[in-house]
């Protein structure tokens, strides 16, 4: 348990004042248009969304997750939280060509790539699926919060869940994106610092950086300072082929649009960037900062484990960080810990609650339900999109010791079988809606087989996570492939349209020429 | 003419040329190296600081290549950019068509 100072309750109480006030200011600018309210306008420098790029993705889980594997993997796990490495390619290539498109989200995006009935569906599909995703990782972050305060205080766990969130909600509901941008910079700046700090401090504690490597030595554990400590080419912690996989889905993600579950908050960022350059430069240089913070984080949790070596129970070592926090820093520096604490939930939180109202408000209600609404209107339904999101986070967040074996499964759906779909969608110009849909429904069911179904009947082995990945992206394509040939490809005159405006790379030849022939494009050769 | 071009017009920085291929390969070695790096020299380890400064070399060289492009691509595309959304708007508001 831990006792607050009254300097502690101090810190606490002006972190709280600053962040909503701020985040409030900018009420006049959100309400201003629905542009205003999910994208800030379209008008901001990189730096503004690259800190918001980083503040979403340090929620109260990231350290938890972080101190686990690095404790158990020593440095190689840092390579665990190397997924996030998509936006280095993503950032010059589907970035690019995302932000030129202007779409507000993902699922719009698929009504400008693909046209007709399928691209209906697959927006209305996207759409569901995000309100349905954003509710969720708001509960996901907000229980861990509710733990947090628990282990910290001794509250229950409904009250982390609950009160940090509605005070978030303040300046999300006020300033939509704008609030959220805003408070995100001064949180990323906050929880930055802070994280610097306690994990220097934890450095200390443990004897210093050199006390660490001679400690490890001693220990015969000096295999955890080495990044690289395969264990082997297909066996072990950490084999090779985990590593290529690993390398091969991150890095090549970045092609493709949906690769990962951080694309659709990072898809926001890049639209409300004024450029296409402030575009690129937001989510690389946001990115660039999450893999610092994990090396930062990483050498204090071998700090943590040289003066605690020998957990065995995962729930014991996670909450490694937030140990060193709370039991190392010194009296009245606490409350400013657990602000930093408060600035990272909050910055994850503000993100989803925007997020899933934009994909609410723009792709199902002004799409289906009323597309000639003023800009009044639709701000307002951004708002009370918001606060449902909010309440239905509390019911999710409380269930969610009961769903979350469940819902990692279908964060797994989203991930193996669809993911050279996402890439293809973006590089090949014959893949089509029809295609794309099939790959999502077919991966439904193959998930449900090779990770449930078949290894429970004896007719598959259960396989490593690396190897489900190549065997449902096979399968998969075996379904895919054929209905994108076997349906006609999308209307050329919809397909010049998009190209123009987005300029893809990849296989694009036919759809080039056709825009040549129109004289939209210049011929490369006349250019250069 | 030089390997890396700095000088672009506004047709062909929309290509996508070398320089975003260079761009695309140095990123992530980056990513790996400055990763890599600031948690070796956290440690002081010697070779934790040398692999760090070739993070930041690459990050340097990164940049010098792809920001003339990056800066031209945006240039020329905020000349169409009102026109995009203009017609992304009409085609949300599709009763009023």
């Amino acid at each position: 348990m831990v006792t607050f100072t009254f300097l502690d309750w101090l810190w606490l109480s002006l972190f709280l004042v600053l962040m909503v006030v701020c985040g409030a200011l900018f009420y006049r600018l959100g309400k201003r248009s629905e542009a205003d309210f999910f994208l800030a306008g379209r008008g901001l420098p990189w730096w503004l969304p690259a800190s918001s790029v980083y503040a979403t993705h340090t929620a109260t889980d990231t350290p938890m997750w972080v101190s686990g594997v690095i404790y158990r993997y020593g440095l190689s796990g840092l390579w665990y939280t190397f997924f996030s490495a998509w936006c280095a390619i993503s950032a010059f290539v589907s970035t690019r060509i995302f932000r030129r498109s202007v779409a507000y989200t993902q699922a719009e995006w698929n009504t400008l790539r693909f046209g007709g009935l399928g691209a209906e569906m697959l927006r209305g599909w996207l759409a569901g699926w995000q309100v349905f995703m954003n509710m969720f990782i708001l509960g996901w972050v907000g229980i861990a919060m509710g733990k947090i305060c628990h282990m910290a205080f001794g509250w229950p766990t409904w009250i982390g869940l609950t009160v940090f969130s509605s005070i978030c909600a303040v300046y999300v509901l006020s300033a939509g994106y704008w609030g959220v941008v805003m408070a995100d910079f001064q949180q990323g700046v906050i929880a930055l610092f802070v994280i610097i700090v306690v994990s220097v401090w934890g450095v200390i504690a443990a004897g210093g950086a050199s006390g660490i490597v001679s400690k490890l030595a001693a220990m015969g554990q000096s295999w955890r300072l080495n990044p690289f400590a395969f264990t082997g080419w297909f066996d072990g912690h950490f084999p090779v082929a985990w590593f290529l996989t690993m390398l091969f889905i991150a890095l090549l993600g970045g092609f493709g649009m949906g690769t990962s579950i951080d694309w659709y908050p990072e898809a926001q960022r890049i639209q409300s960037a004024r450029t296409v350059r402030d575009a690129s430069y937001c989510i690389w240089w946001g990115s660039l900062l999450v893999v610092v913070r994990n090396s930062i984080w990483a050498v204090a949790i071998l700090g943590f484990f040289v003066m605690f070596p020998g957990m065995t129970q995962t729930a014991d070592y996670e909450l490694a960080w937030f140990r060193i926090g709370f039991e190392y820093l010194p009296a009245g520096m606490v409350g400013f810990f657990f602000a930093a604490i408060i600035a990272i939930h909050l910055s994850t939180v503000s993100t989803h609650l925007n997020l899933g109202a934009a994909y609410a408000t723009r792709d199902i209600f002004q799409h289906y339900i009323k597309p000639g609404s003023s800009e009044r209107t639709l701000v307002w339904v951004g708002r009370v999109a918001t606060f449902i999101l909010l309440i239905g986070s509390f019911f999710y967040g409380l269930m969610m010791e009961e769903l979350t074996e469940w819902l990692i499964f279908a964060l797994w759906l989203m991930s193996a079988g669809i993911w050279l779909p996402n890439i293809l969608q973006v590089v090949w110009w014959r893949f089509n809606a029809w295609g794309y849909l099939a790959a999502w429904i077919s991966n439904l069911g193959l998930s449900w087989l090779v990770v449930w179904i078949l290894p429970e009947f004896g007719i598959l082995p259960h396989l490593k996570d690396f190897q489900q990945f190549w065997l449902l992206m096979l399968l998969g394509a075996l379904i895919y492939i054929p209905v994108t040939f076997l349906t006609r490809p999308e209307n050329m005159d919809h397909l010049v349209k998009y190209y123009v405006m987005s300029r893809p790379i990849g296989w694009w030849g036919p759809v080039r020429r056709e825009a040549e022939r129109r004289g939209l494009l210049q011929k490369v050769k006349e250019i250069t | 003419m030089k390997f890396i071009k700095r000088k672009w017009t506004a047709g062909e920085a929309d290509e996508w040329t070398k320089e975003d291929w260079i761009a695309i390969v140095i990123s992530p070695l980056a990513y790996i190296f400055i990763m890599v790096g600031v948690a070796l020299s956290f440690l002081l380890l010697w070779y934790g600081f040398l692999i760090l400064a070739a993070g930041v070399v690459l990050t340097v060289v990164m940049h010098w290549v792809i920001n003339p492009k990056l800066k031209s691509i945006s240039d020329r595309y905020e000349l169409h950019q009102k026109e995009y959304i203009r017609e992304l708007e009409e085609s949300v508001r599709w009763e009023d068509r």
